[in-house]
């Protein structure tokens, strides 16, 4: 059972705890995520118009970054970077390596979101005599969106904990700081259950932000 | 005086032949209503003339000017388009938009026309076609026959020299269909130009100033209507119209 000790060293970790969870993890998670989305609509948009060439690129962009782990990628990025002579700060590093990394993922979401708005849509832009460019802004991409928000907010949700991975390229962020308390405490397992309770609290309260986004968003008057 | 004159359209989708040489003149002011069994390329030249489709083949002569239907450039499509209006069989009304910004867009993004200025043409719009008190609902929210008005409204406000109609009522219950037709029919009454491709044989016949008869990818008969339907020539027309008329 919980001792004296435990309970002081929870009551104790919790706000050094939540203080890297809402200043590194959260904003690393939150800035990607924006980041990455906006690459994503630009490489959905690519392979949606098949824009010759730059699909070829995007193709073998989400090909390479599908198929090898996230880890791996923060590894790579640590150790190749510095051999260009190019040196950021760890945090930074993070913010490209997850937007890209997410950006490939999305990029598929939103392509998805795209193909599947009627062929009807773009024809009828056409018909009123609107450019392409046109249609996509203000009918495909706002109907895509639409499609593909709850998908997004999954990945945001997936990214809010795997920004722990940071910790590999010497970002300390909520996890990296619990271990260091546990370390120092030799008292593990409480502070692990902590910040996943932590976790999760961030978690549901996106949770509930996508509800009130979908909300906001609207359905465009289709009955739920 | 010929507003649109199309010559020799040529369409295949693969090895089969949709369109055989297709000619078809409308003159300013004409209702050409374009009838035919299901298959028989109706849609498709349609789509040619406005070039949802790009034909193998033909020429379009359209308000003077002429062009080769295959090789039109993006600049004159566009501008063709501009002129043009086209309702789709399945309404095709912008889903994220409400019926008044269906109407607008249009105007605003492609013609640049100040909001205000696209509004007040869009209040007249829909009006005629009898939408104005459900400008603020979104397409989902509204019945097949009423979606089809917007569309009609959403062709008209920018004011084409022809309007398009692809099968408008095959969507429809009879009902729908006719609020529909009325429309149609009113339009037709202040001179619009318009091509419809239609199975209503009653409203072609009571509408149309001239009939276009379309089987297997070519015109098999034309005519006005009195002489298409009371005195078909051709015996292709003959047995169609003895399965259509309920007269």
């Amino acid at each position: 059972m919980i001792n004296e000790n435990t309970m002081e060293l929870l009551l104790s970790s919790f706000p050094k705890i939540l203080e890297y969870g809402l200043k590194v993890t959260l904003p690393l998670a939150a800035i990607a995520f924006i980041l990455s989305t906006v690459l994503a609509v630009i490489v959905a948009m690519i392979q949606y118009a098949k824009v010759p060439i730059l699909k070829q690129i995007c193709r073998f962009y989400i090909w390479i970054i599908r198929g090898t782990p996230l880890l791996v990628q923060l590894m790579v990025a640590f150790y190749g970077l510095p051999l260009f002579g190019i040196s950021i700060n760890p945090f930074l590093m993070a913010v490209i390596v997850f937007t890209i990394n997410e950006g490939a993922y999305s990029a598929e979401t939103m392509r998805a979101a795209m193909e599947a708005v009627p062929a009807g849509q773009m024809e009828a832009g056409y018909c009123v005599g609107m450019g392409y460019m046109q249609i996509i802004w203000h009918v495909i991409l706002p109907q895509a969106f639409r499609t593909a928000f709850p998908s997004l907010f999954n990945a945001l949700i997936s990214m809010v904990k795997d920004t722990s991975l940071a910790s590999s390229i010497t970002v300390v962020e909520m996890f990296t700081r619990t271990k260091q308390i546990a370390g120092q405490s030799y008292n593990y397992l409480p502070l692990y259950i902590e910040v996943a309770v932590v976790y999760l609290l961030f978690c549901t309260i996106l949770t509930y932000l996508q509800k009130r986004g979908e909300n906001f968003l609207g359905s465009y008057g289709v009955r739920k | 005086m010929g507003l649109l004159e199309v010559t020799n359209v040529h369409k295949s989708f693969g090895d089969t032949q949709v369109l055989k040489g297709i000619n078809l003149k409308v003159d300013k002011g004409q209702v050409v209503s374009v009838l035919g069994p299901s298959g028989s390329g109706k849609t498709t030249l349609l789509r040619c003339i406005n070039f949802l489709e790009t034909a193998d083949e033909g020429y379009l002569n359209f308000d003077g000017n002429s062009y080769h239907l295959p090789k039109a450039s993006k600049k004159n499509i566009a501008d063709i388009r501009k002129e043009t209006g086209f309702v789709f069989q399945n309404y095709n009304l912008f889903a994220n938009k409400t019926v008044l910004k269906n109407v607008t867009l249009g105007l605003t993004s492609a013609r640049k026309i100040p909001a205000k200025e696209a509004e007040k043409k869009a209040y007249d719009t829909l009006k005629k076609v009898g939408m104005l008190e459900h400008m603020d609902k979104y397409p989902s929210q509204l019945s097949g026959g009423q979606q089809q008005r917007v569309a009609i409204a959403r062709a008209l406000a920018t004011d084409p020299k022809i309007l398009y109609f692809d099968e408008p009522t095959s969507a429809l219950d009879p009902q729908l269909t006719a609020e529909v037709l009325d429309v149609m029919r009113d339009l037709a009454k202040d001179g619009m130009t318009m091509i419809v491709v239609t199975h209503e044989m009653s409203f072609a016949r009571e509408v149309s100033s001239h009939i276009v008869f379309m089987a297997d990818g070519v015109i098999v008969e034309e005519g006005t209507p009195t002489e298409f339907f009371e005195n078909p020539k051709n015996s292709i027309t003959r047995d169609f119209l003895r399965l259509t008329s309920v007269e």
